[in-house]
């Protein structure tokens, strides 16, 4: 049991040991080339792959396997529990994360070779490995909030990767401020958890709360998990996610980012189970976004966008699995997405020669076997559905209009506040009396 | 070597190398970093002899000490004066003295000492009325606070007068507006953005960051009013909270990147005085935790824009995309490192002291205490919009090319950033070794007794 649980461990801290090398590295002026990284993050996954399947052997004669540390720290009657936890479900996402990352890092090797931000991209995708494993492996929700926030910051790093364009950098700035401001449901949810239920930690369940307690919780771990999940009405970010570099489009937003908020409400099952006004909540939301993200994607130009409001709906349909509490069929939902939705994020850029490709092997244009079901409704409604998804729901013209906008404003009056009694422009760094002075110490000199 | 000589130490030689620099032409720098660093030593030995049970104000004495060895230098060359030098170790010597005294006489002595040079536009103050304001209204009700106390009760020992509401109701009010000032909470707070725009960035950043209000709460406010503080310190909490959001919303809308990291400072600083009145212990915990972070990541992100400002221009703006990232990487790193480190980003000590803030100020507080996690959420985003602003997106191409970070300025900033990620992986290190000062800061605010 010691060898699996060290086992755990390495799968967990291996990636994030080589993310301080290489920043270090970094630090003291070396950056070590494409062959080296390439290698060591080759080898890196390729560890990681054996040791988790030790842990799963391991797994097949237990329920889960521990690491503990003690406690991370702790004041007063508060504790922050510092253990790796695997059961059943964690050694899925664990699984699926070294795998496709270990793929998406020797798809990269080729993809951004010679690029100028190759080193920053891996540097990126070992950190991004880091807290995804710690969020998977995490025992209690308190440190899963790390893993969940390493996430977000490199999600958001690797969105503005072609630093030198401004709409990669912007639209990294809004997903940042969606992914924050559903973080705070989050940090509500666990201090709820922390004072009603008395832990955070999921190794031993949950215990019995009263509905009103329980929905609470839910419902404010569901607001993040829906932010992270790009669940209606957060959805507006994942199309601009689409500027980042086509790995790491393929591992967040195919794979293991979009399905961080599922995997979170899949760890909050009993609880889901007490409260079945959250779990009607979580259906609900989950069946609007596969409509949305189903709508919105039939008018879309582009093909990482197109794939990514794919992504959306298979995303609302494991949320309503979660809802129904069907925990496995989501869990099996899930694993079979990510890898196909990685798969076509990488091919994506090869689309056309690929139908090329596939119209000489067939010799002629396939035939379409698709029906188009939004040809049955009246033109006026479909016109009008076309232009509601063409601004994809209106959902960032709400978002500007009641959040952006009106916060902007405050901000204005706020400073309009402050101004009075005092004229901000022409601020002179150094005044009249400071030049002379300084003239003076000159020449004395 | 005995406490009081090395407390004379700390103080004395930062003081008397302030003198030194106002006569000699160089090496200014050199002189200034052997001072800070004597001084650094000194507390650290202080630290070292103490009883861990009693070593918090050594604790904040080391950090500022060190924080003004650092500054020394990291300074620029354009900025590396005699007055700007020796501003820094006049500041630190008074820092140090109002840490370590149990005196009032000599608290007032090294609050009013620790405003001198800010309140000289030929030394550092900034140019415009409202910091010299806030800086001489807080020195005046301190003192006349004092004034009363010893009226009434004619001594100026704390450990004395600890517990006997010295002056009762009124000069609890006039303490309070002290830390109101000095630390510029709402309404007050227009001052620090115009310290930091209209003076000299890190010797600002320095002044900022002695905490002198929340200072003076834990040294003097709750040791000597515990019952006045338990019923009338949510007053304060409440206001340190929406100081908290307000200066938060403030600044999103700020094109002006030296008043949006002030206000992210004060927002920031602000939770340090929502934590100390939450009335738990891992609220008081992560107030003094949040200190140190706060500390060390807003004299960074200072001293990086300084470093920008004379690399690239004083007219730095957030209002588009400068591209900086491109001629000066480390900044760059360095800037986001320390910038997200202030707002909690897991892997550095911030992660833990706003996850005991957060705990602390919720359990006191439920509703109200959301506004924490609020206003940080959007201190987050507006510390992320100003990096992409300042180091992302095109790059501007009348820049001269200059050097990224030259090797004592890359050394400062790595310790900066190595102090808070080593404190994120290890926090028990500080948690602990605070644990009996924060429980009894903790039992008086809540109802205990001091057992200082």
């Amino acid at each position: 049991m010691v060898f699996a649980q060290a086992m755990l461990v390495f799968v967990v801290l291996a990636s994030g040991l080589v993310f301080v090398t290489f920043a270090l590295a970094w630090l003291l002026g070396w950056v070590p080339s494409e062959r080296v990284i390439s290698s060591i993050t080759g080898l890196t996954f390729s560890a990681s792959i054996l040791a988790l399947a030790i842990v799963l052997w391991y797994l097949r004669s237990t329920s889960a396997v521990t690491a503990t540390f003690g406690n991370w720290f702790a004041v007063g009657d508060y504790r922050f529990p510092m253990f790796f936890f695997a059961d059943r479900l964690s050694a899925v996402f664990l699984g699926m994360t070294v795998v496709l990352v270990g793929l998406i890092g020797r798809f990269s090797a080729t993809y951004l070779h010679r690029e100028p931000g190759f080193f920053r991209f891996f540097l990126l995708l070992h950190l991004f490995a880091f807290g995804s494993l710690v969020a998977f492996a995490a025992g209690s929700f308190d440190l899963l909030v790390g893993g969940w926030e390493i996430v977000g910051i490199t999600s958001v790093l690797l969105i503005a990767f072609f630093q030198h364009r401004t709409p990669p950098v912007e639209n990294a700035v809004r997903v940042f401020g969606v992914y924050r401001a559903c973080d705070i449901g989050l940090l509500a949810g666990v201090f709820a958890m922390h004072h009603w239920a008395g832990t955070a930690s999921f190794d031993q369940g949950f215990p019995h709360l009263s509905g009103g307690r329980a929905a609470t919780i839910c419902l404010l771990l569901l607001w993040a998990a829906a932010g992270k999940g790009a669940q209606v009405p957060f959805s507006g970010w994942l199309p601009r996610a689409m500027e980042g570099p086509t790995p790491s489009s393929a591992i967040f937003y195919g794979a293991i980012s979009i399905h961080a908020g599922a995997y979170l409400l899949l760890r909050l099952q009993p609880m889901l189970a007490q409260s079945p006004f959250a779990g009607a909540i979580v259906v609900v939301l989950g069946l609007a976004t596969a409509i949305y993200g189903t709508i919105c994607g039939r008018a879309t130009a582009d093909a990482k966008t197109s794939l990514a409001f794919a992504s959306l709906a298979q995303v609302g349909v494991v949320f309503m699995e979660i809802g129904l509490g069907l925990k496995w069929i989501a869990v099996i939902h899930i694993l079979g997405h990510a890898t196909v939705r990685t798969l076509q994020f990488l091919r994506s850029p090869s689309m056309l020669h690929d139908y090329h490709q596939m119209h000489s092997a067939i010799g002629g244009e396939a035939s379409q076997a698709e029906i188009d079901l939004e040809k049955l409704l009246p033109v006026s409604i479909q016109l009008w559905l076309y232009r509601w998804a063409l601004d994809r729901g209106h959902l960032d013209t709400i978002l500007d209009r009641f959040v952006v906008h009106p916060l902007m404003k405050l901000s204005g009056v706020f400073a309009k506040l402050d101004g009075i009694g005092w004229k901000r422009s022409s601020v002179t760094r150094e005044s009249p009396v400071s030049a002379v002075y300084a003239k003076v110490r000159e020449r004395a000199g | 070597m005995t406490s009081v000589a090395l407390t004379a130490v700390a103080i004395g030689l930062p003081w008397s190398a302030a003198v030194l620099l106002a006569l000699i032409r160089s090496p200014l720098r050199a002189i200034a970093f052997a001072s800070a660093l004597v001084s650094m030593i000194a507390i650290a030995l202080m630290l070292w002899t103490s009883p861990s049970s009693q070593s918090l104000q050594e604790g904040l004495m080391l950090l500022y000490a060190c924080v003004a060895c650092g500054a020394t230098l990291v300074l620029p060359r354009r900025d590396c004066t005699a007055r700007t030098l020796s501003g820094i170790l006049w500041l630190l010597g008074s820092t140090l003295l109002a840490y370590s005294t149990d005196h009032l006489g000599v608290l007032v002595v090294a609050w009013i000492s620790s405003a001198i040079p800010f309140l000289f536009d030929q030394w550092l103050g900034a140019h415009n009325w409202r910091p010299r304001l806030a800086l001489l209204v807080s020195t005046a009700v301190l003192a006349t606070a004092i004034v009363l106390i010893v009226h009434e009760r004619h001594t100026l020992s704390i450990e004395t007068l600890s517990r006997q509401r010295p002056g009762g109701m009124a000069v609890f009010a006039l303490l309070v507006a002290a830390v109101v000032f000095r630390k510029g909470i709402c309404p007050v707070h227009a001052w620090v953005g115009d310290a930091a725009e209209g003076g000299s960035v890190i010797p600002t950043a320095l002044l900022l960051n002695g905490h002198f209000g929340a200072m003076l709460v834990v040294r003097l406010i709750v040791p000597l009013f515990p019952d006045t503080a338990r019923t009338m310190f949510p007053v304060l909490s409440y206001l340190a909270l929406a100081t908290a959001l307000y200066v938060a919303i403030r600044a999103v809308a700020e094109n002006s990147p030296r008043r949006l990291i002030a206000y992210l400072a004060l927002s920031q600083s602000a939770c340090i005085l929502a934590g100390l009145e939450s009335r738990s212990a891992a609220g008081v915990t992560g107030a003094l935790v949040h200190w140190c972070v706060v500390t060390i990541s807003t004299v960074g992100l200072f001293a990086i824009l300084r470093l920008l400002e004379v690399r690239f221009g004083d007219n730095l703006t957030s209002s588009a995309h400068l591209g900086l990232a491109r001629h000066a990487p480390r900044l760059a790193v360095h800037f986001i490192v320390l910038g997200l480190a202030l707002v909690g980003l897991p892997g550095t000590l911030s992660f833990c002291s706003q996850d005991l803030l957060i705990h602390g100020t919720l359990i006191s507080h439920p509703l109200i205490g959301l506004l924490l996690p609020a206003a940080t959420a959007i201190n987050a985003i507006t510390i992320f919009r100003l990096f992409t602003r300042l180091f992302l997106g095109k790059r501007k191409t009348g820049f001269t090319i200059m050097a990224d970070a030259l090797p004592r300025e890359r050394w400062m900033l790595s310790a900066c950033v190595v102090f808070v990620v080593a404190g994120g992986v290890f926090p028990s290190a500080i948690v602990t070794r605070w644990a009996v000062q924060t429980e009894s800061i903790e039992q008086t605010v809540a109802g205990g007794l001091m057992t200082r």
